[in-house]
């Protein structure tokens, strides 16, 4: 229907334009909610979800009570929706189609779909619009009808579906989530509650998943420690490593540093029924030969790797970190941290030293006094105290990039030594000639 | 006598009797400025103190709010000032009790050397977190150098140095290379007192007297044994 017919129908009707992202968005996040029920959720764009509840309906009370429970949490939160339960996808999706029924069990899968239109299979219009031509209305119809004849005519897919929906035919769906590649799971005959007894489900998870991964020849970078509370809460912990890891002392060490930290956000109410280990991302493990009479004192790169891990677990990753030479001219960019940096920087071969040891994040405003406009300063105050300056270099002119500061002025640095030794890079900002007197600034500070 | 020292006597330029004779023995260093506005000087000297005495891993931790006061380390100073910068670690800790626990982390493996930056606080470091890091640098063979800002009380450390920015030598209004005015206030391996002018050799990674003196600055000690002894901290 045109829009024009529809608002001579009803004129106040409320247009908006289409957004199809923000619809799979939303699609997104009620698939994610829906990660209550079940943790395989597919979605079937462009507005359907499959539920996979195979095993999970009685936690709820049954598979009426779960249907009823989805069907009003979601109408409270003002979407409207058709749900069904039924064994096959392709008979639910048939069931939410019709609208007519809500529940459907295997025995009975054959009679409720039998006289649903044959839209309710997943067709195309076209293979859809053929099947009506031919007089074939309701599915039940299409079961009694000669196969081999209508699949030649309404296409393979046709017959595809039918058998999908009965479920003569296998149909493989893709959950938003795909489960761990490796995980290991404990349910609790008691539900836990202090840290020393989480601390010790997880050795054990820990330990087996290990032994998992010696079999596999594997080492885990990424593990996620999911702790399923007795009042339906998910606690997570994530750890993240730096070298692939099997060692289920070390995990376990790591765990712990990440626990005792988070023990105050980490709120175990009635406690924890069941504990899962998962293993996000593996890599295969490298064995490495030791060298037994090393020359000289290196350091090895494992006992560094496992450093960081346990300085990362306790402090974050944003922590720790090698810091790089990037390849830019602007000194507060050029300085970063090791994933868009360089380490390889030589020290220039005359050994002046051209960059400071600590620059400031913001360069500090100071009061200089130049002898002439284009010159170094005499002297400049800067947190209350009058440096005399002794001796200078420079200067070293700094253009701002024209793309990303293009209102940015010119800078012009300065090394320069005060009466006592002290060594500070300043710059001048601007030029003499400009409207505005050029003003000074104090970036960093050498040794 | 040492070597060195017998050059001393003879008023030879000559490796400065700090960076060879002590200081491989001192498995934790405190450095600290002359004055407060000495820090630069007391890093840039610790920095180098850490590159000229480990061969490998220097872990780098300073709680993040003195970076407000006194900057950021800088990847490319660092590289200028001789350092590896595959060889240095950062860490921005919280607080100082995170940064001491870095620290302690870093003495874990055998030839590390922990760099770790002291904040200004009103009771200074305690002993009991000095004795930690020395009895974990002696358990697994690495060092621990800390960069004093506090006010400096009882600790376990085998050296301290006071350090201070020395005015540059050489032409008129050149900057030269990293001098430092080091005073030897504390040396549990033998006599203390010493000072010294020290210029910072990029290239080699060692500390050198600075050129322009003529004077002996250092003076054998008087009363102390020639040869240091080997004492254990406490």
């Amino acid at each position: 229907m045109a829009l024009a017919d529809a608002r001579a129908i009803y004129p106040a009707l409320d247009a908006r334009p289409a957004d199809p992202q923000a619809d799979a968005a939303l699609l997104d996040q009620i698939a994610a909610w829906c990660e209550r029920y079940t943790p395989i959720v597919v979605i079937d764009a462009p507005h359907r979800l499959f539920l996979d509840i195979s095993g999970c309906a009685h936690l709820l009370g049954g598979e009426a009570a779960l249907l009823k429970d989805v069907k009003s949490r979601l109408k409270r939160q003002r979407l409207c929706l058709r749900a069904a339960i039924a064994p096959t996808p392709g008979a639910a999706w048939a069931l939410t189609h019709a609208g007519e029924r809500e529940s459907v069990d295997e025995n009975h899968l054959a009679e409720a779909l039998a006289h649903l239109p044959v839209e309710a299979l997943r067709l195309d219009t076209s293979a859809a619009a053929l099947l009506k031509r031919l007089g074939l209305k309701r599915i039940g119809q299409l079961c009694d009808a000669p196969r081999a004849a209508f699949a030649a005519r309404a296409g393979q897919n046709a017959m595809l579906r039918l058998d999908q929906a009965f479920g003569r035919a296998g149909e493989a769906l893709t959950p938003r989530r795909p489960p761990p590649p490796l995980y290991q799971l404990r349910k609790l005959a008691e539900p836990i509650v202090t840290l020393d007894a989480l601390m010790l489900v997880t050795q054990d998870l820990c330990e087996s998943l290990c032994q998992i991964l010696d079999e596999k020849g594997f080492g885990a970078q990424y593990l996620r420690i999911t702790a399923f509370g007795v009042d339906m809460r998910l606690h997570q912990i994530e750890l993240r490593l730096s070298h692939s890891e099997r060692c289920p002392k070390m995990m376990v060490r790591l765990f712990r540093e990440k626990l005792e930290r988070e023990a105050e956000r980490f709120n175990a109410e009635f406690g924890f029924e069941a504990v899962r280990l998962d293993a996000l991302e593996t890599s295969p493990w490298i064995l490495r030969a030791v060298d037994l009479a090393p020359r000289e004192a290196i350091y090895d790169v494992e006992s560094e790797a496992r450093l960081i891990d346990r300085i990362a677990a306790r402090l974050g990753h944003a922590r720790i970190g090698k810091i790089g030479v990037r390849d830019v001219h602007a000194p507060e960019r050029a300085s970063a941290a090791l994933t868009n940096a360089s380490l390889d920087a030589p020290a220039p071969q005359d050994g002046v030293m051209r960059r400071p040891l600590t620059l400031f994040a913001r360069a500090h405003p100071i009061d200089a006094m130049a002898s002439v406009p284009d010159g170094p300063p005499l002297r400049f105050r800067w947190r209350r105290v009058q440096h005399i300056i002794v001796r200078a270099e420079g200067p070293e002119r700094i253009a701002p990039h024209w793309l990303r500061a293009s209102d940015a002025k010119t800078r012009d640095y300065y090394r320069v030594e005060d009466a006592e030794g002290r060594r500070f890079w300043l710059y001048r900002e601007g030029f003499y000639d400009g409207a505005e007197p050029p003003r000074w600034f104090l970036h960093g500070l050498f040794a | 006598m040492l070597h060195q020292d017998r050059r001393a006597a003879n008023g030879e330029s000559r490796t400065p009797p700090i960076a060879s004779a002590h200081a491989p023995g001192a498995l934790l260093t405190e450095i600290a400025p002359a004055s407060p506005a000495d820090a630069p000087a007391a890093f840039g000297f610790a920095l180098g103190w850490a590159l000229a005495h480990a061969n490998g891993l220097i872990l780098w931790a300073a709680p993040e709010h003195l970076e407000a006061e006194h900057g950021a380390p800088y990847a490319e100073g660092l590289a200028q000032f001789g350092a590896d910068l595959t060889r240095i670690m950062c860490v921005r800790a919280a607080n100082q009790t995170d940064a001491l626990w870095t620290a302690e982390q870093g003495l874990s493996i055998p030839g590390a050397l922990a760099l770790c930056m002291v904040a200004p606080s009103p009771k200074g470091l305690s002993l009991t977190a000095t004795r930690r890091l020395l009895l974990l640098a002696e358990k697994h063979q690495s060092r621990c150098v800390l960069v004093r800002l506090d006010p400096l009380t009882a600790s376990a450390a085998w050296l301290r140095l006071s350090v201070r920015g020395a005015p540059s030598q050489g032409a008129a209004r050149e900057l030269g290379p990293p001098a430092f005015d080091v005073r030897l206030t504390r040396n549990r391996m033998g006599p203390s007192g010493h000072s010294w002018r020290l210029a910072w050799n990029a290239h080699d990674n060692s500390f050198v007297p600075a050129h322009a003196l003529d004077g002996d600055l250092v003076q054998p000690a008087p009363h102390g044994p020639a040869q240091p002894r080997r004492v254990r901290a406490i």
